[in-house]
């Protein structure tokens, strides 16, 4: 062949090649793709799959394999911790949001995933387990950080949606047991994607008021349901605020059998919410009986007291032989004041009030002389034995009326006879 | 947000009730004086009490939060 054959094909060669392509570096095509994968409506739809292979590396980047379940097709997706809301795993079936882009350093097609979302029961199962173990692990559920809640509350906080039968039924219990109550009631939606946002404002907004103003117990309450519906009060950020309040938190989910994170968390589980309102003030009648019972035994103890008192004064006037006018005095204006202040109050006076008067009237030596007796008194004080006793002594003798002065003329029958 | 109303407290009375309760039970022989006016005390106290139980009504506000868009 001829040079200029050669050359002639080589040109027309060259001419053939040319009008087809311009020529773009490997950045710049890459960069072509990217702008044209952005033109798919990526916020529209969700990719559903199987994960496999995942992975996180340095405690920040997560990768998975989003699996195809019935082709053989995967898509290899990645995004950050702090993006991953919820706890997967292998063999979850998820749904995922996000933008596909070609990542120009090793040339990989990957899914850039915003949200990550478990399907069907099983999934949603797994996932709570994985959350709960979590929370037990970090000491979430551990008993000795649960508050106890005060006995008398004057404010309350309660949590709940308008429309749930909760709402009707702790208003409802709260107010045939207790009164006085301030309840602050914020309405949250308890299920569905405005749950858990507007869940963890209640709980910012309580917690940010000051001492005087914040309630002195938080109810978050609901009825009962699967577990799509209480998933947001299985939500990791909710349990978080359980967790971190301030304000102890009483938590009812539905009925017994229901069980959620937070009533794990919380600082007192109750298990519907009337039991809450049972949980959270007390029962007026239960109250009043501990006052009544309080009081009677106060006033029990008083008059033991008293009953002791008034008995060592007997006992003191057998010793002396006279009892001080002034105590005398003394115990029955004490008794006066005591059944006074007795009559007033719904209590039955009961026997040992009466053997404290049978007593007091035992004590009334005036009684004693009613029945005919006298006191005979020496130099002051009470005779008892004669043989102390000299003829010729002065003795006084008091009656029951009056009293006269007398000359002792004989001792225990003998007289002495008198030379006049 | 108005603060709480501490008027009441129902608890500190109700907790001096049963301090005076208490104090009945502690002295094995106790001042007369003392006792009668502890137990006058605790009826006044009882009293009060007995009025606040009889308050029916609870208060139910509802706080109008302001969600932003998430």
């Amino acid at each position: 062949m001829g040079s200029g054959l050669r050359s002639s094909i080589l040109k027309s060669t060259i001419e053939g090649l040319t009008p087809f392509m311009h020529s773009v570096s490997v950045s710049q095509f890459l960069l072509l793709v990217n702008e044209s994968l952005r033109l798919i409506p990526s916020q529209d739809f969700v990719v559903e799959g199987e994960i496999s292979d995942f992975r996180i590396a340095q405690e920040k980047w997560v990768s998975f394999d989003l699996k195809d379940e019935k082709e053989e097709a995967i898509l290899k997706c990645f995004m950050t911790t702090w993006q991953l809301k919820v706890a997967i795993e292998d063999g979850m079936r998820v749904q995922i949001k996000g933008y596909p882009k070609v990542y120009e350093r090793y040339g990989q097609f990957k899914m850039n995933v915003t949200e990550v979302e478990p399907v069907g029961e099983g999934a949603l199962r797994r996932a709570y387990e994985l959350v709960k173990k979590k929370l037990e692990q970090e000491g979430f559920f551990e008993e000795t950080r649960k508050r106890t809640i005060p006995r008398f509350p004057e404010r309350v906080g309660l949590i709940t949606s308008r429309d749930a039968a909760a709402y009707g039924d702790f208003i409802r219990v709260m107010n045939n047991r207790w009164g006085g109550v301030d309840v602050l009631f914020t309405h949250v939606h308890v299920q569905g994607r405005e749950a858990v946002p507007e869940i963890l404002h209640a709980f910012s907004f309580f917690n940010a008021l000051s001492v005087e103003e914040r309630p002195d117990v938080l109810v978050l309450t609901r009825g009962g349901g699967g577990l799509e519906d209480l998933h947001a009060f299985n939500d990791e950020s909710v349990a978080r605020a359980v967790f971190g309040s301030v304000i102890p938190v009483v938590c009812a989910v539905g009925h017994e059998r229901d069980e959620s994170l937070c009533d794990f968390v919380a600082d007192v589980r109750a298990s519907t919410p009337s039991n809450a309102a049972e949980r959270v003030v007390p029962n007026r009648q239960e109250i009043l009986y501990e006052m009544q019972t309080m009081t009677r035994h106060t006033q029990s103890r008083l008059q033991d007291h008293i009953e002791q008192y008034t008995l060592l004064m007997h006992r003191a006037t057998q010793l002396f032989g006279f009892i001080l006018e002034r105590h005398q005095t003394r115990i029955k204006s004490l008794f006066q004041i005591f059944l006074q202040r007795v009559s007033s109050w719904p209590v039955l006076i009961n026997e040992k009030v009466k053997s404290l008067e049978r007593v007091l009237r035992q004590l009334d030596p005036t009684r004693i002389l009613g029945r005919g007796y006298s006191i005979v008194r020496v130099g002051g004080k009470i005779l008892k034995q004669s043989s102390t006793l000299e003829i010729g002594s002065r003795v006084h003798v008091q009656l029951s009326a009056g009293s006269f002065d007398a000359e002792v003329a004989g001792v225990d029958g003998k007289s002495q006879q008198r030379l006049v | 947000m108005s603060p709480k109303k501490k008027s009441t407290n129902f608890t500190t009375a109700f907790e001096e009730l049963e301090q005076i309760t208490a104090w009945f039970d502690s002295e094995e022989s106790l001042d007369l004086d003392e006792g009668l006016k502890k137990f006058e005390r605790g009826l006044l106290i009882a009293d009060q009490l007995k009025k606040k139980l009889e308050e029916v009504q609870n208060t139910v506000q509802e706080i109008k939060l302001k969600f932003q868009d998430i």
